[in-house]
């Protein structure tokens, strides 16, 4: 069964999943090739030029994750690069201790550069946007002041050697296939982390991130991994930046480097390897054909990041992705086939029930929420309705463990959710929507989807990044759980295209089919009808109830009074953060206090 | 020694305070922090320079076209890089567009002014003493500066505007306040904030393009410890900052001095992401 | 206001006529072709469902969210015009929430609405405004947030009467006011209507509106559901049905 889904979805769009592998990786492809025959028809200089770029995409590759992918705004990375660079040089110089040998000196320059990189990430889990890229800046400019004192070990403004690496890297061409060998593998290594649940784990942190959250993805944890992978290649491409420059002082390491590395990868593009590999190449190469400019290169890299924050925001990448101009149909619809979602949801037992007890919450002395119980039971639909402000949205919250609540309890089977961390609810099976759909624009609808799985996957980061068996093996499983759940939700047509091409009703039911992913014992659902079409709304009545069939609990904030009486088996009606009535949707429409409360009375 | 210690620390604090103020002045105005602010204060060194001692005209008109030429980069911030990125603040693209004016307009003084520190005039012609003008003449700008927002935003109606429209832009909108001008306006106002700290610091400071990513950075301590928007915070910090700064580059260094700052900065940044002075407005139900 | 008779359109022409107006955040579409017209000096009030479009209808009138379709006010074109040029049309907009100013005092508040207006007459509209409100007018000098919600309330309503409208939109005027301070504000309707302002009143006091109005539209999956006069008998039963039971779901 599984199988006919999955060829019958590939059969739907053959061209997407067949040549959009080989489309991808082609120019790389291209890249690889011109980079290996280089020596055969290019002089001496343009070597330099191409060890250059090639050491510093080694950087950027790693600070790719970390900006074009995790969108952390890190300016100083060049601080990592003098760690590096001088990390090497000093090591294999003997200014400390022994003369180690470079290789040596190299892979503890990568160890300690790992190191400073969670160092001067760290502040991005706590610090705003801003003041998180003031750090990095500030970084930048303490840790060449530190050269510049320690002259003892750095030799201070006169500077130091840069290490020569042995036979047959000795010579200029042996260095470049030295340096392009270490870039192809951060390519390929970038590569397999961007097609991997950690790829699109960064990038749901980047653009969706209470989404991320709630499909359990750590943001603390995932970034640490991604500040030591950034700060090990940073700190090795100053190891080799020393050597390439021969001899290193402090004036090297200026803050327009960190700039150029940051703009290239802007002008790449957030969330590809290839855009921001061509804007490296050409930021390097670009002053070499315009000598006079040499000067204005940095005035010039700036033009071009404002250039590209105002009118291209989708860099390089996106002028390369000739698929999404295709025109996407326009009559299409979506007819989710419910008869799918017992193999998707399995047939776990009874997943218990999940509670809340006397749950009060307030905001700066307003009560959001005053003492509220509810009883959500598997295989039913719960509604919860009442007047804007009657704390809805702020009991889903209280529940996915955003808001924790100052009295009361929330529960599942007997658990206390209220003490977990909030992407713990994952974990627990809480699936949920939001009132705004919270995807990646960017990513494909599929790619989406699979984010709801980040939590299935078994194989770790570094399997990940070296694509050994276990990484095919998640990829794998969470694919075909995807295009399942598309097919139960009646997207698997659009499984290829971008997610920010698609109608808000779409989105909506890309959300539920996230979700799905989790094989949620529980999903809640905030206002999944808002904005939907009357048929749209039909058909998402007849979904939910089928998930409530498969054995889910569903709890659903709507206004669409119709939807609830529809198909709630039980509705809550909530007015000031109490309840103001509950029963079966009968009874509720015959309440003439909440008919009231509802109008407004 | 300990006199000029405090002399130059509560100057260079001045200056903090006054590039803190100008990014507050900002924020205020459209929920954005622009990597221009130190920008501005450079500019204001730089041009001061170059109308008195390069082209010679007098101090007063020298002074009053630093001032304009500042105002002048406030308004092109919040036309480039700031208007057009409002609509989507929740990406912080503000962070990129405002870091590439900075760089523009810093490198574009590097290639056409100079790539070194050059000397800034002396405004009063009178002698040297241990209480020079380079270090009062900050001091005026920063009560100056004080007093005249103080009087700007408590008894005038452009200035209640001002405030209007940073505790609700919405409703300012809603009301029919000029909101588009009033945030030009403002950019406009901490250009000639700006512009006014890099003037009366110039003879400490020089007329350096370099003192930009400096300044971004010192001035943005006081605003982060003081708190956002809020300029009693900011030149609170600002002060200690300096202080602080000049105590620990007489005691243990210039390049530990740095830091130390620095090190103390994130660290209490870490404890307090609000600030110490934080007390983030309430929610709004 | 007798004396702004001169420039009143015609009889036949309503104030305000909104033709076709569709609207919505980024991609959800909230509002789908709602036709609306108010005649001058009328008091109208606007029903709905939560979440049914009402306040976004006004944010769409008033030019605080952009939108498609015409509006035409008083005879002029208002389709595409900011807030500022609707204020200054004399379309009044008191948005929902009582969102005063709260560190500056009453009169500053007031002052701010009266940002437009010539210097010299600033203080005679202020005054103006703060007779319909004698319970703030005495407090005029402390600032907003010492006021009750019900006294910001009247203060966001005395704002949007500086200008002198010829229209005042009030979104839940009464929300999370007292039964008392509600009687109070819907008085100052009455004495609007007497003197020939027009109200578009989005309300969530079903019986309270109806009263007071002379006619009522109901909003509901943003489209206009039902229009009526008041004096038409079995409204509130209409009404309840415009709500619940016209949507397909229900149908089928």
């Amino acid at each position: 069964m599984i199988d006919m889904s999955t060829t019958q979805a590939s059969r739907a769009r053959p061209s997407a999943i067949g040549s959009g592998a080989l489309g991808a990786a082609l120019p790389l492809l291209v890249l690889l090739v011109i980079g290996v025959t280089l020596p055969l028809f290019a002089g001496g200089y343009w070597g330099v030029i191409a060890t250059r770029a090639c050491v510093y995409w080694v950087l950027a590759a790693g600070l790719n994750l970390v900006v074009g992918f995790a969108g952390q705004i890190a300016i100083g990375w060049v601080a990592l690069l003098t760690v590096g660079a001088y990390t090497t040089s000093v090591l294999a110089a003997g200014n400390v201790m022994p003369p180690l040998h470079p290789y040596l000196a190299l892979a503890i320059a990568g160890v300690v550069g790992a190191v400073c990189g969670v160092i001067v990430g760290l502040p991005a889990l706590r610090l705003r946007t801003f003041y998180f890229a003031i750090t990095t800046l500030g970084f930048a400019t303490i840790v060449t002041q530190i050269v510049l004192a320690w002259a003892s070990v750095t030799g201070g403004g006169v500077g130091v050697a840069g290490p020569i690496f042995p036979a047959p890297f000795d010579t200029q061409w042996g260095f470049y296939y030295f340096c392009f060998g270490l870039a192809a593998i951060c390519t390929w290594m970038t590569a397999n982390i961007a097609k991997s649940r950690f790829g699109r784990a960064l990038t749901a942190i980047r653009d969706a991130e209470v989404a991320a959250e709630a499909n359990g993805i750590s943001k603390p944890g995932l970034l640490v991994i991604v500040f030591l992978f950034s700060g090990a290649t940073a700190a090795i491409a100053g190891g080799l930046f020393a050597s390439l420059q021969s001899y290193i002082t402090p004036d090297a390491f200026t803050i327009d480097l960190s700039v150029l590395f940051f703009i290239s990868i802007l002008i790449g593009g957030r969330g590809s390897i290839l855009g921001p590999l061509l804007g490296t190449i050409l930021l390097t190469v670009l002053p070499e054909f315009a000598a006079p400019l040499v000067a204005w290169s940095t005035f010039l890299y700036a033009v071009l990041l404002l250039a590209i924050v105002l009118v291209m925001p989708g860099g390089i990448a996106e002028l390369l992705d000739f698929k999404s101009r295709r025109p996407l149909e326009s009559n299409r619809a979506i007819i989710p086939r419910p008869d799918l979602l017992k193999r998707l949801l399995g047939q776990d037992t009874a997943p218990g029930t999940l509670t809340l007890e006397q749950v009060a919450l307030s905001f700066g002395g307003v009560r959001a929420i005053d003492g509220l119980d509810l009883t959500i039971l598997p295989g039913q639909v719960h509604g919860l309705i009442g007047p804007n402000g009657s704390g809805k949205t702020t009991t889903l919250n209280v529940i996915s463990g955003y808001y924790t609540p100052q009295g009361g309890v929330a529960r599942l089977n007997g658990v206390a959710l209220t003490t977990l961390a909030h992407h713990a609810r994952a974990h627990m099976r809480i699936a949920r929507t939001f009132q705004t759909p919270r995807i990646v624009g960017e990513a494909s609808v599929l790619e989406n989807v699979m984010i709801g799985g980040t939590i299935d996957g078994r194989g770790t980061f570094v399997e990940s990044l070296l694509a050994l068996p276990r990484h095919w093996r998640d990829e794998k499983m969470l694919h075909e759980t995807a295009m399942l759940a598309l097919s139960a939700v009646g997207l698997e047509q659009l499984a290829g295209v971008r997610a920010d091409r698609l109608q808000h009703s779409e989105l909506r039911f890309i959300e539920i089919a996230r979700a799905l992913m989790l094989r949620p014992a529980f999903l809640l659902l905030d206002e999944p009808a808002a904005g939907l079409s009357a048929e749209e709304i039909r058909r998402l009545g007849a979904l939910v109830v089928a998930i409530s069939q498969a054995g889910t609990g569903v709890l659903l904030v709507e206004h669409h009074a119709d939807l609830i009486f529809d198909i709630c088996h039980h509705v809550t009606v909530l007015n000031l953060g109490k309840m103001l009535a509950a029963g079966t949707p009968a009874e509720i429409r015959s309440h003439r206090e909440v008919v009231n409360a509802y109008l407004g009375g | 020694m300990v006199l000029s210690i405090v002399l130059s620390g509560l100057a260079i604090g001045c200056v903090y305070a006054l590039i803190g103020i100008a990014y507050n002045v900002m924020y205020s105005a459209s929920r954005v922090f622009s990597f221009t602010a130190g920008t501005l204060g450079m500019i204001g060194g730089v041009l001061g320079s170059l109308f008195i001692l390069r082209m010679g005209l007098p101090v007063w008109a020298g002074f009053i076209l630093a001032l304009v030429g500042g105002a002048l980069l406030g308004v092109v911030t919040e036309i480039v890089a700031v208007r057009p990125v409002l609509k989507s603040l929740d990406q912080h693209l503000y962070v990129l567009s405002t870091l590439a004016l900075a760089l523009i307009v810093q490198q574009f003084t590097a290639i056409e002014w100079s790539t070194d520190a050059q000397p800034f005039p002396r405004i009063f012609n009178i002698e040297r003493n241990s209480f020079d003008q380079q270090y009062w003449l900050p001091m005026i700008a920063c009560v100056v500066v004080i007093v005249g927002l103080e009087l700007l935003y408590r008894r005038t109606l452009v200035g209640h505007a001002f405030r209007a429209i940073a505790e609700d832009n919405y409703a300012a909108r809603a009301l029919g306040l000029p909101e588009r001008n009033l945030r030009m306006a403002s950019y406009a106002l901490a250009g000639v904030i700006g512009a006014l700290a890099g003037f009366a610091s110039g003879q400490m400071l020089l007329a350096f393009f370099a003192n930009a990513p400096l300044l971004t950075f010192y001035g943005f301590v006081p605003v982060a410890l003081g708190g956002m928007g809020n300029n009693r915070g900011a030149v609170v910090a600002g002060l200690v900052l300096g202080l602080f700064q000049q105590a620990a580059n007489f005691l243990v260094g210039g390049i530990f001095a740095s830091v130390a700052v620095f090190t103390v900065f994130i660290l209490v940044l870490l404890a307090r992401p609000d600030g110490l002075a934080g007390a983030s407005a309430g929610r709004r139900v | 206001m007798p004396t702004l008779a001169a420039d009143l359109p015609s009889a036949a022409e309503p104030l305000l006529r909104v033709t076709g107006l569709s609207t919505g955040y980024g991609k959800v579409g909230v509002l789908r072709g709602v036709d609306l017209t108010i005649k001058v000096g009328e008091v109208v009030a606007l029903l709905g469902p939560n979440g049914a479009g009402k306040t976004t209808l006004l944010r769409a009138i008033s030019g605080l969210l952009p939108s498609q379709g015409s509006v035409s006010f008083a005879g002029r074109d208002l389709a595409g015009a900011a807030p500022r040029e609707t204020v200054q049309a004399g379309l009044a907009h008191v948005i929902e929430g009582h969102r005063v100013f709260t560190q500056q005092s009453v009169v500053d508040n007031l002052l701010l609405a009266a940002y437009d207006l010539p210097r010299g007459e600033r203080s005679a509209r202020v005054e103006e405004a703060l007779g319909y409100f004698p319970e703030i007018a005495e407090k005029r000098h402390q600032r907003a947030v010492a006021l009750s919600g019900g006294q910001q309330q009247m203060l966001a309503v005395a704002q949007g009467l500086v200008q002198r409208p010829r229209l005042l939109m009030l979104d839940e005027p009464s929300a999370g006011l007292s039964p008392v301070l509600v009687d109070r504000v819907f008085d100052v309707v009455r004495k609007l209507r007497e003197s020939g302002t027009a109200v578009l009143l989005v309300e969530q006091l079903i019986e309270k509106a109806l009263a007071l109005a002379d006619r009522v539209y109901a909003l509901a999956r943003g489209s206009i559901v039902l229009e009526a006069s008041t004096a038409e008998t079995d409204l509130p039963h209409r009404l309840e049905h415009a709500y619940f039971a016209s949507a397909p779901v229900a149908a089928e």
